[in-house]
């Protein structure tokens, strides 16, 4: 009730303004290979952070919540995000983030690649041991062997690893060792593979190699200069003790006492569904950089009780939702909000290509109706449900997340032309959606308003439901949502804006909440015309994203059909060099959003949030991990102000960083 | 007795099997998406989710896929989770969490009988006096009132002023206070709302009257005769408290963080895990029928009136 009168609230605080652009950060450079930096001294940090903002005493625990169940740490088979969190703390890639977003050492000491960028040697640092569930030494040491039986465990699947695609599809060999067992385990399927000889065959086959105990090498299919970014991203390219999670078998990191740690914490305490206790690795190989002993996590699965017990100190930090952010204005806490950083999540609405509504498949494949949906929605008015103090930080006309890819000169790929000029475009226009509807009308509808060649009829949407159009204007278009309620009211202001902005004389706009939505019943299947949905830059390049959108991609859940668009991938994928790669990658992602085939709209960043520790001393993931090593935790909470200044001096700070690299 | 009992025991082991199977046949009609979180559908292709499927057993002809269940279940072995907690043995998650909620579940339900009966026996005392509104306020409140808006009051408010924590804690006895108290609201109305209701209605027999006549003081004919009669109809339902007690509350166990069974077979249904919801399904049904079974033969303890079988 609390939260659907503070969303109420929020709306009625939407008023259109002019779209303007989040800032963009300064360039990373994570494809530049060699010349490492080491990760900055936590003292440095320190001293830096309190000649800024004053002296501050700091505690060895840190306390967090978490709002939904860890089902498992197995971080091959277990391709839940939230999992990362906790594995990115306890197991070490081969390198890792520094504060700035500038890729370091870790368990491989230095690297280098060839000149395509097809070939990575990583050199493994000697003496870091596996530990167990109580920090003890297992004596077994982390090899290069590890890193190649990680991909051997992802590789089988029995092993259930099921969402490798990416590094199924880069490294080489991979592709055909995992379909060659597959094909041996399917009963359907005649083969002559004997699964022996396919797994004893991997070290040869497949493209990584322990060249010896320290010096691991991975041979791609195809130029990555974004690979050390999928070392951060992927849990897959993490190492395994292969004998133990052989000897484990489906037992193997269901809870903490079935994994082995080789990261800067271990798992000492695990109780399912309630709380985990991450402990220092005593053996860890950085321990110098680590500040913070022991983390300590609950669940609480209300995002109120967690703002309550940040309150109490019960815990070091809180996510503080926009319409609680309305209701602490005046408090003792306004001061401490902080606005949530970024998020490489967007917000789209996707359009159905080949839907079963004979009235909205006639004008969707025009390009002027999708323009006009396009321009008739205030972006900055629907953000302002997610922040209602700043809502232009949210708005995102791009596919792929700013401040996330970098060229070799650290330019943004949101910065290349003709993506910028989207990237900065004011989609917010009535008129110009009026416009462009009254000429999609005029190329599809008889002068009675009759649309060509439609017959009225009941549409089949079910199990959403099923809906009469009478094939004349005005156009019914079906927006199928969740029945979430904060979803209903972002659906019911979409509803309001569009149908303002084109007319309800030449456009119905339809709401249908689901309460039993999935995408397995709505999205897949075609029942819809237009769904919100969102999806996320996994890591610094745009194939992630933008391969998966082709005509027969597997993202392409509307089933458009450009061709266009297409050859600019296969363009991109072919370049000679990185920023020809993006370059064409850029005016793919532009042919995509100027064609209204999906409208992104907003970023998934929302609220603010409070905390004890202090900002800018952890590494800067960017992919979904969060790491506690060189965090400080403060006794009392960080203050907006604070916060600024430390940031004003970050993005310098990070600006040098990134000019060095 | 006897006869009744093995007849009876035979009817409950059917509509064990009837529901389970019922429950097993209708899962496999779900779609195949279904066994994917939507982050992870989108992330894979078609061929690998088959792969995947394949593994798990689930492409299997649904009557191989039965016969296994059972075979693995008659050798103690319950599977391992699905989707909700991928390869966790479900014996494990039965056993880490159904001792937390059935000690919460017990814990509210003796509170409930406790304060639920004094509060309808002080109904019943001031009947359309001050004690009776204040029972039939208490009563409105809870069951008209949306349970959430009382409970997140409790939860906020109450734990402010007499400083408990927020959230369950296993090693902090005083957070066990406030979550057993939130759980037993309910069945304190309903224990009020019915001994006063079925005393109310024993005091307009003939019997009571004649023991007024006969001199006996009200407190004694209550105690004695209406209250014990009054208690016939909820004794019976006791035993069927025994679901109730593991099954756990999802919005309470929720606020409060409680590691239990509440929202377990909800979770388990909306992510098609399979083995659990079967699981979980025969565990219920068989403490349905045996709480049902209990009820039948406790009221035939109580009430002499009535005989279980024809020749008895």
């Amino acid at each position: 009730m609390k939260r659907a009168l503070a969303l109420l609230l929020a709306l009625l605080l939407v008023i259109p303004m002019a779209a303007c652009q989040t800032g963009n950060p300064s360039a990373a450079d994570p494809t530049e290979a060699p010349a490492p930096t080491a990760t900055q001294e936590p003292q440095e940090v320190q001293n830096a952070a309190e000649g800024i903002i004053g002296g501050k005493k700091y505690l060895k625990v840190y306390k967090t919540s978490f709002s939904s169940s860890y089902s498992s740490f197995n971080y091959f088979s277990t391709a839940y995000s939230t999992v990362r969190s906790i594995v990115s703390n306890c197991i070490d890639g081969l390198v890792e983030p520094d504060i700035y977003g500038v890729y370091v050492p870790s368990i491989a000491e230095s690297w280098e690649t060839n000149e395509d960028q097809t070939v990575w040697t990583f050199k493994i640092r000697e003496g870091v041991n596996w530990v167990d569930h109580e920090g003890k030494d297992t004596g077994l040491a982390v090899t290069a062997e590890d890193f190649v039986d990680g991909i051997r465990y992802i590789g089988d699947p029995q092993n259930d690893a099921y969402s490798l695609r990416v590094v199924r599809n880069l490294i080489e060999g991979l592709y055909d060792y995992y379909w060659n067992l597959d094909d041996i385990d399917d009963p359907e399927v005649q083969t002559d593979l004997v699964r022996d000889e396919v797994i004893a065959s991997f070290d040869e086959t497949v493209g990584v190699k322990a060249l010896d105990e320290y010096t691991v090498q991975y041979t791609l299919t195809s130029s990555a200069p974004y690979f050390l970014s999928l070392i951060e991203s992927s849990m897959l390219l993490l190492p395994v003790e292969y004998d133990y999670a052989m000897e484990m078998g489906d037992d193997f990191a269901v809870d903490n006492e079935h994994m082995l740690y080789c990261g800067a914490y271990y798992i000492s305490h695990f109780e399912r569904d309630k709380a985990i206790t991450l402990t220092k690795n005593p053996l860890y190989w950085d321990l110098e950089h680590i500040t913070v002993d022991t983390v300590e996590y609950q669940m609480v699965p209300e995002g109120t009780t967690s703002l309550e017990m940040f309150k109490r100190g019960e815990v070091d930090d809180t996510s503080v939702e926009a319409e609680e952010y309305l209701s602490m204005a005046g408090t003792e806490w306004e001061d401490k909000l902080i606005p949530s950083e970024r998020s490489l999540s967007t917000n789209y609405l996707w359009l159905d290509f080949q839907g079963e509504n004979p009235e909205f498949n006639t004008f969707i494949q025009n390009e002027n109706f999708r323009k006009a949906l396009q321009y008739s929605l205030n972006r900055e008015a629907i953000a302002t449900l997610r922040d209602p103090v700043n809502p232009a930080r949210i708005l995102r006309n791009t596919i792929n997340a700013e401040d996330a890819i970098f060229d070799g000169n650290g330019v943004d790929y949101t910065d290349y032309e003709p993506l910028k000029a989207i990237k900065e475009t004011n989609y917010s226009n009535p008129e110009l959606a009026r416009q462009y509807m009254e000429a999609a009308v005029a190329e599809l509808c008889e002068a009675d308003g009759t649309i060509k060649g439609i017959e009225a009829c009941t549409v089949d949407y079910l199990p959403v439901g099923t809906f009469e159009v009478d094939g004349k204007l005005p156009v019914t278009v079906i927006y199928v949502g969740t029945d979430d309620e904060s979803e209903i009211i972002m659906a019911q202001l979409m509803k309001a804006m569009v149908e303002e902005a084109i007319g309800t004389d030449l456009i119905n706009f339809e709401i249908a909440a689901f309460s039993g939505w999935t995408y397995g019943t709505v999205a897949d299947p075609l029942n819809y015309d237009i769904y919100f949905d969102s999806l996320s830059t996994g890591y610094a390049d745009p194939s992630g994203l933008l391969t998966r959108m082709t005509t027969d991609g597997a993202e392409n859940v509307g089933c458009y059909e450009v061709p266009e668009y297409d050859a600019l991938i296969e363009k991109s994928l072919n370049a000679a060099t990185f920023e020809e790669r993006l370059q064409y990658f850029a005016e793919a992602e532009a042919y995509l959003c100027n064609g209204a085939y999906v409208i992104p709209f907003i970023s998934s960043l929302r609220g603010y949030y409070m905390t004890n520790s202090m900002p800018f001393t952890s590494p800067l993931t960017l992919y979904g991990n969060s790491k506690y090593k060189g965090t400080l935790v403060m006794e009392e909470p960080l203050t907006y102000d604070e916060y600024k200044t430390l940031e004003a001096a970050y993005d310098i700070a990070r600006t040098e960083a990134l000019k060095e690299n | 007795m006897t006869k009744y009992i093995l007849s009876r025991t035979l009817r409950s082991l059917l509509t064990v099997v009837i529901v389970f199977v019922t429950v097993f046949m209708l899962l496999r009609l779900m779609p195949l998406t279904g066994y994917f979180p939507q982050e992870i559908l989108k992330e894979t292709d078609e061929a690998t989710r088959m792969t995947y499927l394949r593994n798990q057993g689930l492409l299997d002809h649904p009557f191989v896929q039965l016969w296994r269940f059972v075979k693995n279940l008659f050798q103690g072995d319950l599977g391992r989770s699905l989707t909700v907690y991928p390869k966790v043995p479900i014996a494990t998650l039965l056993k880490e969490k159904i001792p937390v909620t059935a000690a919460f579940g017990f814990s509210s339900m003796v509170l409930g009988i406790i304060l639920g009966i004094s509060l309808g026996l002080l109904m019943v005392r001031y009947k359309d006096r001050w004690g009776d509104r204040l029972g039939t306020f208490y009563i409105l409140v809870v069951r008209a009132v949306p349970s959430l808006i009382y409970l997140f009051f409790i939860q906020v408010w109450i734990s402010k002023w007499f400083n408990l924590p927020l959230v369950f804690y296993k090693d902090r006895p005083e957070s066990w206070i406030l979550p057993t108290i939130c759980l037993s609201l309910g069945s304190i109305a309903y224990y009020a709302l019915w001994l006063r209701r079925f005393m109310v209605d024993e005091e307009n027999r003939d019997y009571v009257k004649f023991a007024q006549v006969k001199g006996l003081p009200k407190k004694v004919v209550l105690r004695r005769h209406v209250f014990k009669n009054a208690m016939i109809p909820l004794v019976i339902y006791l035993p069927s408290d025994l679901l109730f007690i593991i099954s756990g509350s999802l919005v309470i166990e929720s606020l409060y963080a409680i590691p239990g069974t509440g929202g377990l077979l909800t979770n388990a249904i909306k992510s098609q895990d399979n083995n659990l919801v079967q699981v979980i399904v025969l565990m219920y049904a068989i403490l349905s029928v045996i709480g049902v079974f209990l009820g039948d033969l406790l009221v035939a303890f109580v009430d002499p009136r009535i005989k279980l079988t024809e020749g008895e």
